[in-house]
């Protein structure tokens, strides 16, 4: 009882560890335009699969915001739309890099201290 | 079904969630992009798109109503913090809602079980299903404010609230103990109060009215006027200190169930006035006065914290 608790806690925390960073990863590899399955390909290979289920509607979601710009393009295959950070997603990726930086070596620094 | 079917099953399930304006558009986006995920998955299991593996996929990608709501900003009308409160209002104001409907239909002449289940079923349909409204208005108020802290976050800033507060409201203390005095003034003399208020005349049969009975004046009013009196020194001392200390705020704990106490005396007692109109309205009165009292003084035991360690505590070695 004591051991999945202990792993339903682990799987969850785990998944709030993820979520604070799907939308800096997502920013971060949208600096060329990408659409939606080539992006989640480009992550996964770079170690972040992160759920379609997710992915695909953050797009939207960010686009809404006005972080990205995308436009439909045929070129080889079906339609495809791609996303591509604008101005403000510029800004907002470089702030958020910034501040990724600066927590990860706080967070260096209080685990290396075991 | 195919797993193409499939697929466009899903993706019009998806898409007629969402507003007229994006649903194309994201429906011609996601059949594509579920196609291609369908697609890499038949080739990674080495064998062709079937309805099994479109199923898969499509149970992975999650319900319909859980996507489409994430191609959406979160919509939350109930604040997740208000969360407790709301459920604790809705069942503290069913309960009582519930509770006096039934009191309300029992009190009706039962002589049979077949009363009792026309009792119940009035109940239900009379009572429980109409006390619906106090969840939906409830659901308003919450959504009301919770937009109010959304729209004027400054506004929503954390202040003590006015039970909380030690410093004296010297203002409001002036006027409670004005209000003591006119009080007790009224209380040894109603009538001497309306001579006073009405400029001598007031008619007769008004003075007739809030005339008290002897067994009142004997029995209640002077553990009455002395239990207000005592008002006066604890107000006194609250305005010396400038504030309300912890003894200050038992004492007047313990004076105001002290005067509830006396005020449930004269309702349960003989007249209290000679007339039996005004004795009737003036213990309607004095029984609203006891609920209120009563009611913020279990509420302030309700809410009162006294911080202490939750266990034994050691010494640092």
């Amino acid at each position: 009882m004591y051991r999945m608790g202990e792993t339903e806690a682990y799987a969850t925390l785990e998944h709030e560890l993820r979520r604070g960073v799907v939308v800096l990863a997502t920013l971060s590899q949208l600096r060329t335009p990408r659409y939606g399955y080539e992006l989640r390909q480009a992550l996964a290979e770079r170690g972040l699969p992160i759920e379609e289920g997710t992915l695909y509607p953050l797009l939207r979601r960010l686009e809404a915001q006005g972080l990205l710009q995308s436009e439909w393009r045929i070129e080889e295959g079906p339609p495809r739309r791609y996303y591509a950070l604008n101005a403000d997603g510029g800004t907002l990726l470089r702030k958020l890099t910034a501040s990724w930086r600066g927590l990860n070596d706080a967070m260096a620094r209080l685990l290396g201290e075991d | 079904m195919t797993a193409n079917d499939l697929i466009e099953a899903y993706v019009a399930d998806v898409a007629r969630r969402l507003p007229r304006a994006q649903r194309n558009d994201v429906a011609f986006e996601l059949r594509a992009l579920l196609g291609e995920e369908l697609q890499a998955r038949a080739e990674g299991a080495g064998r062709d798109a079937d309805p099994a593996l479109a199923t898969a996929l499509l149970r992975d990608f999650g319900r319909p109503a859980e996507v489409a709501a994430r191609y959406r900003p979160a919509l939350t009308i109930v604040d997740p913090a208000d969360g407790r409160a709301f459920l604790r209002a809705t069942v503290i104001g069913l309960a009582i809602i519930w509770s006096l409907g039934l009191l309300v239909r029992l009190r009706q002449p039962i002589g049979s079980a077949t009363d009792f289940l026309v009792a119940l079923g009035a109940w239900w349909t009379g009572t429980v299903i109409p006390s619906l409204w106090w969840p939906g208005l409830l659901v308003v108020g919450f959504g009301v404010a919770a937009w109010t802290r959304r729209q004027w976050p400054r506004k929503a800033d954390w202040t003590p609230r006015a039970e909380d507060r030690v410093d004296a409201n010297r203002a409001a203390l002036a006027l409670g103990l004005a209000g003591i005095v006119c009080g007790v003034l009224v209380l040894l003399d109603p009538r001497w109060f309306l001579d006073l208020l009405l400029g001598g005349r007031a008619a007769p049969a008004m003075q007739e009215a809030f005339a008290y009975t002897d067994a009142f004046r004997r029995r209640q009013a002077p553990w009455l006027v002395g239990l207000i009196l005592l008002n006066v020194p604890l107000l006194i001392t609250v305005l010396a200190h400038g504030r309300w200390t912890v003894p200050l705020r038992r004492a007047h704990t313990a004076l105001s169930l002290a005067t509830c106490a006396v005020l449930t005396w004269i309702v349960l007692d003989g007249p209290m006035y000679a007339a039996p109109a005004t004795d009737r309205t003036a213990k309607g009165a004095i029984v609203v006065l006891i609920a209120l009292s009563v009611g913020s003084i279990v509420r302030q035991w309700i809410r009162s914290v006294r911080p202490s360690p939750g266990g034994p505590m050691r010494a640092a070695p």
